[in-house]
């Protein structure tokens, strides 16, 4: 029904529930009313009053004033928003309020970009009346943090900060110490930033609207030639950020309120860790290894090496002796191309990308069951859902702002973590099921178990949409529970608890990370996953489904792609005739059937001399693979290894050839993150001098090596790539707008957010089986090295730390730590910082001891972003059975307190 | 001697303790309702007997009752307001200190009445010694079945706990209440919503002061309508009334609502009268936060009507000329008080108190505070005066609370009635530091 208000005399619709201010907003502009508290994405708070209006219910009746942040609308009442009386309280609280603030804006880091400083101007203040008085101005500035600052002489007390960290952050940080006129924000217990628990999200910088918490870039007020709107580089989130570039060089970056990803909110690494760009440690010329020196060379001279030594061992030794590595850092432009220089150029199909090593399982393992290995549905759908569901992710590290969205969630609705280690949703969670690594198909097995025994089962759903239930029901029951519960070690009627709360949660939505797929069965605990949505009937429909929190920014897109060996642009297989004629009349050229290899065999192959070629487009597959060693000795047997890359990484100097390449702000292109939505990235600057982007790279082997392919352009590439990739079809670079679409995208435009609606992508929903096995890592090591060690991240680092380390985060997270229970650390007499020795069958590693409960007993967990630890000479070339994902999750260690001194790096 | 209701049995030896309270009838309403009445009955009786609040606003307790939501499977919490932190209001102490188990047996009935399971009593951290005779008190009724699991085989249970306050007056508001007993800064919140929909954590609550929930027993003893034929129109029952100031009996008072102002203050058996045979100078009647009343407003309305002690009749004439009952904080200046200093005092208090969060109270009562203490040195300048007009208007009804209010109405009251004193002390900045300006000319009153 429609509502009608009056403003100033003049009818406007409203809807019940509506706040004054929003009412008002929605007819005249957004300062119409002037206001300090308020804040977009913040709940209304109503301290500052400077909102006020009057209000009667009828016309010419009395008013009332009130604070129309807060107020709802009443029918047919009557709002003043600058009656005389208004202004005249407007003008008094806002002076009251400079009573207290330093009048030094000349002087001051907002000036000119203050909000206090435009509403004073706006309700027409001149000077002030009030005599000198009791004031804060003699508060001390805080530049205690490399990225936050707050000089709370400016404060205004309007909650702006405390609430960003609460509501937005979730992270309470601030508060408001003492009372009244000496109220003062304070971080933790009164410590400065620094020593505060935040996590420098820069939410409160953000929100603040003077300079009273602000960051080392003064994103809030720099003077800037221009702002472009791109996507973070880091994780599958796809933040939206606004770079303010001044003089060609990116200044600050703020988040975009309109963007629908991360809505005016991102995390350390996007708003603060841009600054590597352009660190002096930049690769700006071609190198080439003459004389076991790299040497640097003209791009000609490169291209002209690389053609030489590809054609030569392609003619001695045949197109699949020679194999590449794309990047899920790259867009999805350079990926295709990247695939078309190995099939359509090279001739195989020895193309790979970091994909195998983190999601690869919950792709294979999701066609299976649904059909397609993406998201089924939207990170906003959090906001839609009753119960979730977290196995083996932690979000509020790897994924910042959609592990933010999760904790408000966790804090008000029941969630559900399966996760070896007390994560941060662990503590806030209603059920943690903190199981032994390398146990999710038995906790599974047990949730499944119970859901069926309950007669939890959505019959209509399994009988409608699926098939394969009978069998699947027939294995479940027969599932030794006692058993399960040993293995598991998690307390049977908890897992009997969490899994009637998720059967009987009206909408239960499932996220999962590399806890899940980097095991030995990381492809059946992803079908388990999807059985467990199946048999709930929470797939199709918004706030269900299964989601895999992707790990890197585009390692969805680079799948999409093709760079996977056994599946073309578009996932169609290859293997049939139909899909091998489409592609070869589309690339114009003859190609290969032949399977490729995934990336763990690649290695074995260089190892045993049955390749000798590598193009890496940035991956340090020497850092972040696992079992370096083997994976060095692979390496160093190759006949030509080029490494595009920024820095000079480990495995960058072990390259023939390194062509320097372009970071994602020199770029344009596109990224799909976690929730199949391609977002465009728009360069913000001109690619640092000497450096080429990778697509133009590519490109550019693409042409040497005789193959016509135009310069790289993201709106030609995607006119290529949604006439060949069907879930692009109606993909323009033009029309993506600033939220992007997410894929299958329509001819006709139109995106969709929400799969498996009416049927699932392979028609019916395929219930699968998993029987729980133990890792061959365990079973041949747990003698010798009992304990398990997993691998985690740190929020402020990303992966091997390339890029992070090259900014002022490593001042504050400045070396790996390995994490240890306090019982452990006491059996072997290690302290807080102490260095251990971690050994594993394959090698040892010193790393610095963290004494926590955040890990059980007999576990062990620990970063891999600094390369002076190495983690991975310890991890195991043990894959996931199904997709050689890399079971980067079990490790079997023992340790001993090191006799190594602390070297920080 | 007028009726007692709340204090009819305070002169009994040891009625503080369970046995005596017990023998002298105590615990026998909660028989009644638990055995005979349903919550809604007994919610019908308090509104039949007209029992306004008695924390300072007079908001009818019936009605307030009647607006708490019900919504399936959420609890409803009954918070008892025992914060009393108002300069010159000190009767909710003397009532728990002397005949605890009246409170407990309100609590008891009320609670019933609201479908609360849990209830809490919150307490003024300065009074201690109270929460300790009030956790024995529980003790004893725990101890002898009024409270725990299915209270006289009715099915019902019902928990209360006492909890402490720190300090701040402010957590007398009752949302900052409710913040506080979440263990979190007493800061009132913004309404709507209301606590009658989302309170204590977030479920339906009601928050009552101990002397109106202590009047249920009577109510649910004789009957609503019984209450409702003690006073005077609108204003029912009986009121505790704490007086202090310049009189010759300061102390606690039960009277009927309807007596008049000038009995209450002049006869033996209350006030007593003014304090060494001087002249009346001003009257504060309900608690710091009302509006002060000259001398010859105090038992006369502007009208020339005898003023009685009713929620109406003291509010007669409106802020131009009248007050409130608010929390009955009843106090007396004689000619020889300066009321530019008691205005200052009040204005330190609420400057203090305020927790903060609205820019107009924050800043507001700092100025006022500041801008009083100049004038009552001597340093003050005739802008001053109006400047403090000025930000008292600023802030009343500009707040999230009614603190803000309650700040502004002391200071505009005494400028509106007050203000030659005010003046003088400016034009007199060296003799204002030695004398009192005395009474407000007679010419005055005519005006
Ligand atoms: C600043 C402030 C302080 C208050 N302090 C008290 C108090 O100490 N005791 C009290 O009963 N009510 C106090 N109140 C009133 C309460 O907010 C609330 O109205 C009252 O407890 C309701 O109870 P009643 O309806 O039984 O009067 C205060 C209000 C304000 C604004
Ligand atoms: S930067 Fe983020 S975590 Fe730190 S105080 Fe601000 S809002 Fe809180
Ligand atoms: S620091 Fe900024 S946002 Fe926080 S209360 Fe002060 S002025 Fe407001
Ligand atoms: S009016 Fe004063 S005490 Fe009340 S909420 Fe606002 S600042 Fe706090
Ligand atoms: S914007 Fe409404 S009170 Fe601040």
């Amino acid at each position: 029904m429609i509502k009608t208000a009056f403003i100033n005399n003049i009818p406007f619709n409203f809807s019940e529930g509506e706040m004054i201010l929003s009412f008002v907003r929605k007819y005249f502009e957004k300062d119409y009313i002037p206001t300090l508290c308020d804040a977009q994405n913040l709940e209304p708070f109503g301290s500052c009053r400077v909102c006020t209006v009057e209000v009667a219910l009828q016309k010419n009746g009395n008013t009332k004033t009130v604070a129309s942040c807060h107020t709802p609308v009443i029918e047919g009442s009557y709002i003043y928003t600058h009656s005389e009386k208004v202004n005249k309280i407007r003008k008094n609280i806002v002076e009251l309020v400079l009573t207290d603030h330093p009048l030094d804006c000349l002087t001051c880091e907002v000036n000119n970009n203050c909000e206090l400083q435009t509403v004073a101007a706006k309700v027409g203040i001149r000077d002030v009346r009030y005599p000198e008085g009791k004031n804060h101005f003699d508060r001390k500035k805080d530049l205690s943090h490399p990225f936050m600052t707050s000089d709370l002489a400016k404060c205004i007390n309007c909650f702006r900060c405390i609430r960003a960290c609460d509501e937005v952050q979730g992270e309470m940080v601030l508060s408001m110490a003492g009372r009244g006129f000496d109220s003062q924000i304070i971080k933790s217990n009164n410590n400065n930033f620094f020593e505060s628990d935040c996590v420098s999200c820069g939410a409160c910088a953000q929100a603040c609207p003077t300079s009273a918490i602000s960051d080392v870039f003064e994103s809030k007020s720099v003077i800037y030639d221009k702002k472009v709107r791109t996507v973070c580089t880091y994780c599958g989130v796809g933040c939206n950020l606004d770079v303010a570039v001044s003089n060609g060089n990116v200044k600050s970056i703020q988040a975009p309120y309109d963007a629908e990803v991360n809505n005016g909110h991102t995390c350390i690494k996007g708003r603060f860790a841009f600054t590597f760009y352009n660190h002096p440690d930049r690769l700006k010329t071609p190198l080439i290894r003459k004389n076991g020196e790299l040497t640097p060379a003209t791009w000609d001279e490169a291209y002209d090496f690389i053609a030489e030594k590809i054609n030569e061992i392609k003619s001695k030794y045949g197109p699949d002796y020679i194999s590449g590595i794309s990047s899920a850092r790259c867009t999805n432009e350079e990926n295709y191309f990247m695939q078309k220089l190995f099939r359509a150029v090279i001739g195989t199909n020895n193309i790979d990308s970091c994909a195998r090593v983190c999601h690869s399982p919950t792709a294979t393992g999701m066609q299976r069951t649904f059909g397609t290995g993406a998201a089924t549905n939207s990170i906003d759908e959090i906001n839609n859902t009753d119960l979730i569901l977290v196995t083996g992710a932690n979000p509020t590290n790897a994924h910042p702002v959609t592990g933010a969205k999760l904790k408000q969630f966790a804090m008000k609705k029941p969630m559900i973590v399966i996760d070896p280690r007390k994560t941060e949703l662990a503590r806030y969670a209603k059920y943690h099921l903190q199981l032994k690594p390398g146990t999710n198909v038995a906790v599974l097995n047990m949730m499944l178990y119970y859901i069926v025994e309950e007669g939890l089962e959505d019959i209509e759903f399994i009988k409608n949409r699926t098939e394969g239930y009978d069998e699947f029901k027939n294995h479940i029951l027969n599932q030794n529970i006692n058993e399960l519960e040993k293995i598991s070690g998690v307390n049977k009627e908890l897992v009997k608890q969490a899994a009637i709360a998720y059967a009987k949660a009206e909408k239960a939505m499932s996220f999962h990370g590399l806890g899940v797929t980097e095991h030995l069965q990381g492809t059946y605990s992803v079908m388990l996953l999807s059985d467990l949505a199946m048999i709930t009937g929470n797939i199709g429909k918004k706030g269900v489904g299964v989601n895999p929190l992707r790990g890197q920014n585009n390692v969805q897109g680079a799948a999409d792609m093709g760079c996977q060996p056994h599946q073309g642009a578009g996932y169609l297989d290859f293997t049939k005739p139909e899909i091998h004629n489409l592609y070869e009349e589309f690339y114009g050229v003859k190609l290969s059937q032949k399977i490729g290899y995934k990336i763990p065999e690649m290695f074995e192959a260089m190892v045993e001399g049955k390749l000798k070629a590598m193009i890496l487009m940035g991956e340090d597959v020497v850092q972040t693979d696992p079992n370096s060693n083997f994976v060095i000795e692979a390496l160093s047997k190759l006949e030509l290894l080029v490494v595009n890359e920024i820095f000079m990484t480990e495995t960058a100097k072990m390259a023939h050839v390194i062509l320097p390449a372009s970071s994602f702000l020199e770029k344009s292109g596109t990224f799909t993150n976690g929730e199949r939505r391609i977002q465009r990235v728009n360069a913000v600057v001109d690619p640092i001098e000497g450096t080429k982007p990778d697509g133009q790279i590519v490109i550019d082997i693409i042409n040497k090596l005789g193959y016509k392919q135009a310069d790289y352009n993201p709106e030609t590439a995607l006119e290529e790539i949604s006439k060949i990739v069907p879930f692009f079809a109606g993909v323009k670079w033009n029309e993506l707008g600033i939220n992007g679409k997410q894929w299958p995208v329509m001819p006709d435009g139109s995106d969709t957010k929400i799969l498996h609606k009416e049927t699932f992508k392979r028609g019916k929903g395929k219930f699968q089986t998993a029987t729980w096995h133990e890792s061959p890592e365990i079973t041949e090591n747990k003698k010798d090295f009992p304990y398990i060690l997993t691998t985690n991240r740190e929020l402020e680092h990303y992966n091997s730390g390339t890029m992070t380390r090259r900014t002022n985060i490593s001042q504050i997270v400045p070396d790996d730590v390995l994490l240890i229970n306090p019982v452990d650390a006491k059996k072997h007499f290690i302290a807080e910082g102490d260095m251990v020795c971690v050994m594993s069958v394959r090698g040892k590693i010193d790393v610095k001891a963290h004494i926590t409960d955040e890990v059980e007993p007999g576990i062990l967990s620990s970063t891999f972003h600094f390369p002076l630890v190495k983690m991975n000479v310890l991890t195991s070339e043990i894959s996931d059975t199904e997709a050689l994902c890399p079971e980067y999750k079990v490790v079997s260690v023992n340790i001993r307190k090191s006799k190594g001194v602390y070297q920080n790096v | 001697m007028g009726r007692k209701i709340l204090l009819e049995k305070t002169g009994i030896e040891n009625i503080n303790t369970y046995e005596v309270y017990r023998r002298e009838g105590g615990y026998s309403a909660v028989e009644k309702a638990l055995k005979k009445m349903t919550p809604e009955e007994v919610v019908e009786e308090v509104k039949k007997s007209g029992l306004r609040g008695r924390g300072g606003a007079g908001f009818p307790a019936g009605m307030k009752w009647s607006f708490i939501a019900k919504p399936e499977g959420v609890p409803r919490y009954l918070l008892c307001n025992a914060d009393e932190s108002e300069p010159g209001t000190f009767k909710d102490r003397f009532l728990m200190e002397k005949i605890p188990h009246l409170l407990i047996e309100g609590m008891i009935l009320s609670s019933y009445a609201l479908g609360c399971n849990t209830s809490y009593i919150y307490i003024r951290g300065e009074y201690m010694w109270i929460l300790r005779i009030l956790e024995k008190a529980l003790e004893e009724a725990r101890q002898n079945g009024w409270l725990g699991k299915n209270i006289l085989k009715s099915g019902y249970d019902l928990e209360i706990y006492v909890s402490p306050g720190a300090g701040a007056y402010i957590c007398g508001e009752e949302t900052a209440l409710i913040e506080s007993l979440e263990g979190k800064r007493g800061n009132p919140r913004m309404k709507p919503p209301f606590p009658a929909v989302k309170g204590l954590w977030q479920s339906p609550t009601v928050v009552n002061n101990v002397e109106t929930i202590s009047s249920v027993v009577s109510i649910v003893n004789n009957g609503g309508e019984q209450y409702a034929s003690i006073g005077l129109g609108k204003s029912t029952g009986t009121k505790l009334i704490s007086a202090c100031g310049n009189i010759r009996k300061p102390g606690v008072y039960e009277i009927e609502l309807g007596i008049s102002v000038e009995e209450f203050l002049y006869s033996d058996e209350y006030c007593g009268g003014i304090n060494n045979g001087k002249r009346l100078k001003a009257c504060i009647p309900g608690g710091s936060s009302v509006p002060i009343l000259p001398h010859y407003l105090v038992t006369k309305t502007a009208n020339g009507e005898q003023r009685l002690m009713t929620y109406e009749s003291l509010a007669d004439g409106g802020f131009a000329t009248g007050s409130m009952l608010g929390s009955g904080g009843f106090i007396v200046f004689d000619e020889d008080q300066c009321i530019v200093r008691n205005t200052w005092n009040f204005s330190r208090f609420y400057h203090h108190e305020s927790c903060g969060q609205c820019s107009p109270c924050r800043e507001g009562t700092g100025w006022m505070d500041k801008v009083l203490k100049r004038i009552e040195y001597g340093k003050g300048n005739m802008h001053d005066i109006d400047l403090l007009v000025s930000i008292s208007k600023n802030i009343e009804g500009n707040t999230i609370c009614p603190l803000g209010d309650a700040a502004a109405w002391p200071v505009a009251s005494a400028i509106r009635h007050f203000r030659e004193e005010f003046e003088w002390h400016i034009k007199e900045p060296v003799k204002c530091l030695e004398t009192n300006y005395g009474l407000v000319k007679e010419t005055e009153l005519e005006a």
